[in-house]
């Protein structure tokens, strides 16, 4: 099993929070490896949650939801 | 200036005046007692260049086939210098099947792939495709230019601005030559022109901008040597700027009431005076000026049978060519 | 008539979800890959990606050679677009807003659409005018709106307005290799951007290879007997939602027409539908009068306006400019209460 987390988009406030924008894929889709799961927000950039393994996903942050930089939101199964 | 470089000026420049000769008639011909637009072999607006074939002479010989040419509402002195194909040409203007737009452009939308020539009736947009072609040539690294004729009411559009702008900044290989013939339509450069020469607005672009006085045929083709060789070597784009003289109306009809020095225009024809001046030095005597006009003749009034004795496009086709 | 494609996995592998701005992006980067000659020319497509996210990525992917941000001259780069289609590359320029058309318009329509016809055929002009629309998010009258009527009334060019990201990828596809001008407009509001809202089907299954979605064919994007509703980009997704609810709460099944191209327009879709259903809602978030509403109602009713059991219906903008304030905005937009109230009226639920 594998953690997904959301990325460090801002380096000046590593913990910032931001938004989990959009989930390309539902709880329990498999996934391939480097496959584009998700779209995330920090203040206005943007940044890619890519699956870092194949298998199937579960997400744990739901979408508009916010969340802090470092924390998982996902896991690969 | 080598003597068949100036004798191959002025004969382009004679079958260039010959041509708009021939049009002249032959589109006034059926339009009489008064004048009909809509009437004739040749309806619609007609715009001729008797007076501008220097600039157009001057450019063109530094040209190759591949090289574009955009030009504009006034079209037919550059076709000419450019090599367009005279039959298909004359065909266009006529309304032919057989035209270089099959009869669906006409005069001011003249078509030549063969030639890269192109034209526009809107003042000024021709420019902006110019530099797309000369983006395409930039590319390709074939050291192809692309020349862009306008008028000097003309660069005071956007589109004049906005082209000049980016072809100097991607230092496109674009030459833009702006014939000054006084007049855009009834309204004189001074009153619509902020600076007394165009030629000054290159200096807003960065690049270099030069106006050639007098109608001068020779002066413009040294300056367009030196503009095109520039471009193909691809240090970028330059301006020209040619002071011609507009010998007929803007367009065909036009009475040019508001023209005060209309007395004067036959007098500043730039034909007779280079003949005068090639005679001077020895190298145009009467014998062969007579038969570089009688050769021009021929030529035209082959273009004008070809064109009059082609189909007129079927009504049924007009639906055709809106796309590929 | 055809029905989108979609990708259909069987269970356990993977299902590839995009959103709609990616997909465009996608099918511009497949096309960049097999052919030198496409280059995407205009303001913020380079480092920014398109201020709506049409050109992410590209730069990086294929360098400044062929990702180039203009300066703010939309007559010169649209114009050098022209000139650089018509000596064989394949441009894809960007026009920001389909609102700026103003600016520009002469290369457009006087240049970009009349140089094939005007030379008898013998010049094409292989170009993509790629251009955002659309309101919903307050940016005013001068920045929402949709001008597909306008573009598509003018001859010579063709016109496509995906609603979803596989028909945003292989209408992409398609436009690129079409060798006559093609203006994509994409609305704002179904890229699938996380700074604007939320669309539940900008995100969707995009087939990875590249494929065409044909140009002039429409789409059922449902299929139905009650009534027939032709519309196109975000409304698609409006008319859905509404006709889960009339199915749900009134058992009126609506069929939906995803139009997907304005030029060439299938009109055979629309009287097919319509010849079943006998009832026409056209829902258009461009102005209503003289424009693409009216185009779909004049279809029908020079064909055979018998049959027609009730007078054509139109949902558009009111021949008004969009305003600013969100009350006054959502009152005049194709909104889904609007859609439902008029489908209501159509089949008298």
């Amino acid at each position: 099993m594998t953690d997904v987390r959301f990325p460090q988009l801002s380096k000046e406030q590593p913990d910032a929070e931001g938004v989990l924008a959009t989930w390309f894929v539902s709880d329990g889709d498999q996934v391939a490896r480097g496959q584009l799961l998700g779209e995330v927000t920090v203040e206005k950039v943007s940044g890619e949650v890519l699956a870092p393994a194949a298998g199937r996903v579960r997400l744990l942050v739901a979408e508009d939801q916010t969340a802090r930089q470092g924390v998982v939101i996902a896991r690969v199964e | 200036m080598d003597d068949k470089t100036r004798l191959e000026l002025y004969r382009v420049m004679v079958l260039s005046r010959t041509y708009e000769e021939a049009i002249l008639r032959e589109y006034h011909a059926d339009k009489k007692p008064a004048f009909d637009i809509r009437a004739g072999l040749v309806p619609g607006e007609m715009h001729l260049s008797a007076g501008q074939e220097p600039a157009a002479a001057g450019v063109c010989a530094h040209l190759r086939r591949d090289d574009a040419v955009t030009a504009t509402h006034r079209p037919h002195h550059i076709a000419i210098a450019h090599g367009v194909d005279l039959g298909k040409m004359t065909a266009e203007i006529f309304g032919r099947e057989t035209g270089l737009g099959r009869g669906r452009g006409g005069h001011m939308h003249l078509f030549d792939p063969q030639t890269h020539f192109s034209c526009s009736g809107i003042v000024a947009e021709g420019l902006p495709p110019a530099t797309g072609q000369a983006f395409a040539f930039q590319r390709q690294g074939s050291g192809r230019v692309a020349v862009a004729f306008t008028g000097e009411g003309a660069a005071n559009q956007g589109a004049f601005h906005e082209s000049l702008n980016l072809a100097a900044l991607w230092k496109l290989p674009v030459v833009v030559v702006i014939e000054d013939n006084e007049w855009a339509i009834s309204v004189s450069r001074e009153a619509s022109t902020a600076v007394s020469s165009n030629a000054d607005r290159a200096a807003a672009y960065g690049i270099p901008g030069r106006r050639i006085e007098d109608n001068d045929v020779e002066a413009v083709y040294a300056a367009a040597g030196d503009a095109v060789a520039r471009a193909r070597a691809g240090e970028g784009p330059a301006l020209i700027e040619v002071h011609t003289v507009r010998l007929w109306g803007h367009f065909e009809g036009d009475a040019q009431g508001y023209r005060p020095d209309l007395a004067d225009v036959p007098g500043r024809d730039p034909i007779p005076a280079y003949q005068a001046r090639l005679a001077e030095a020895g190298i145009l005597g009467a014998d062969l000026a007579r038969g570089i006009k009688e050769e021009a003749a021929a030529r035209v009034e082959k273009a004008i049978e070809f064109a009059k004795s082609s189909p007129v496009p079927a009504p049924q086709t007009a639906l055709e060519h809106v796309f590929a | 008539m055809s029905v989108t494609e979609s990708t259909s996995a069987p269970t356990g592998a993977t299902v590839r979800r995009l959103s709609t701005a990616r997909a465009m992006v996608e099918g511009i980067s497949q096309e960049m890959e097999r052919d030198a000659g496409v280059v995407v020319l205009g303001e913020d497509v380079a480092k920014y990606g398109g201020i709506f996210s049409s050109t992410t990525g590209l730069l990086d992917k294929f360098g400044p050679e062929r990702v180039i941000d203009t300066p703010i001259s939309e007559t010169a780069f649209i114009g050098l677009g022209v000139g650089a289609a018509v000596e064989g590359m394949r441009p894809i320029v960007e026009l920001m807003f389909a609102d700026f058309f103003g600016v520009a318009m002469d290369q457009i329509y006087n240049h970009m659409a009349k140089i094939h016809f005007e030379s008898g055929g013998n010049v094409r002009v292989p170009m993509v005018l790629m251009t955002a629309t659309g309101a919903g998010y307050s940016d005013a009258a001068q920045h929402s709106q949709c001008l597909w009527g306008t573009f598509a009334h003018l001859p010579g060019m063709k016109v496509v307005v995906p609603s979803n990201p596989a028909d945003a990828k292989g209408l992409m596809i398609s436009a690129i290799r079409d060798d006559n001008p093609v203006v994509y407009m994409f609305h704002k509001g179904i890229m699938g951007l996380p700074w604007m809202a939320k669309n539940a089907r900008s995100i969707a299954p995009v087939p990875e290879e590249p494929y065409e979605t044909p140009i002039g064919k429409a789409s059922a994007a449902r299929e139905g007997g009650d009534a027939t509703v032709v519309t196109v980009s975000l409304s698609v997704h409006h008319a859905l939602d509404v006709a889960d609810q009339m199915s749900a709460e009134h058992g009126v099944e609506l069929e939906v027409i995803d139009l997907r191209s304005l030029v060439p327009l299938d009109r055979e879709a629309v009287l097919t539908s319509v010849a079943k259903t006998g009832r026409l809602l056209v829902v258009d978030e461009d102005y209503q009068s003289f424009g693409l509403s009216g185009e779909i109602a004049a279809t029908v009713a020079e064909t055979d306006p018998g049959m027609l059991r009730a007078p054509v219906r139109r949902v558009a903008v009111p021949d008004v400019p969009i305003p600013y304030a969100r009350s006054l905005e959502s009152a005049v937009l194709p909104t889904r209460e609007r859609i439902k109230a008029a489908a209501r009226d159509l089949v008298g639920a």
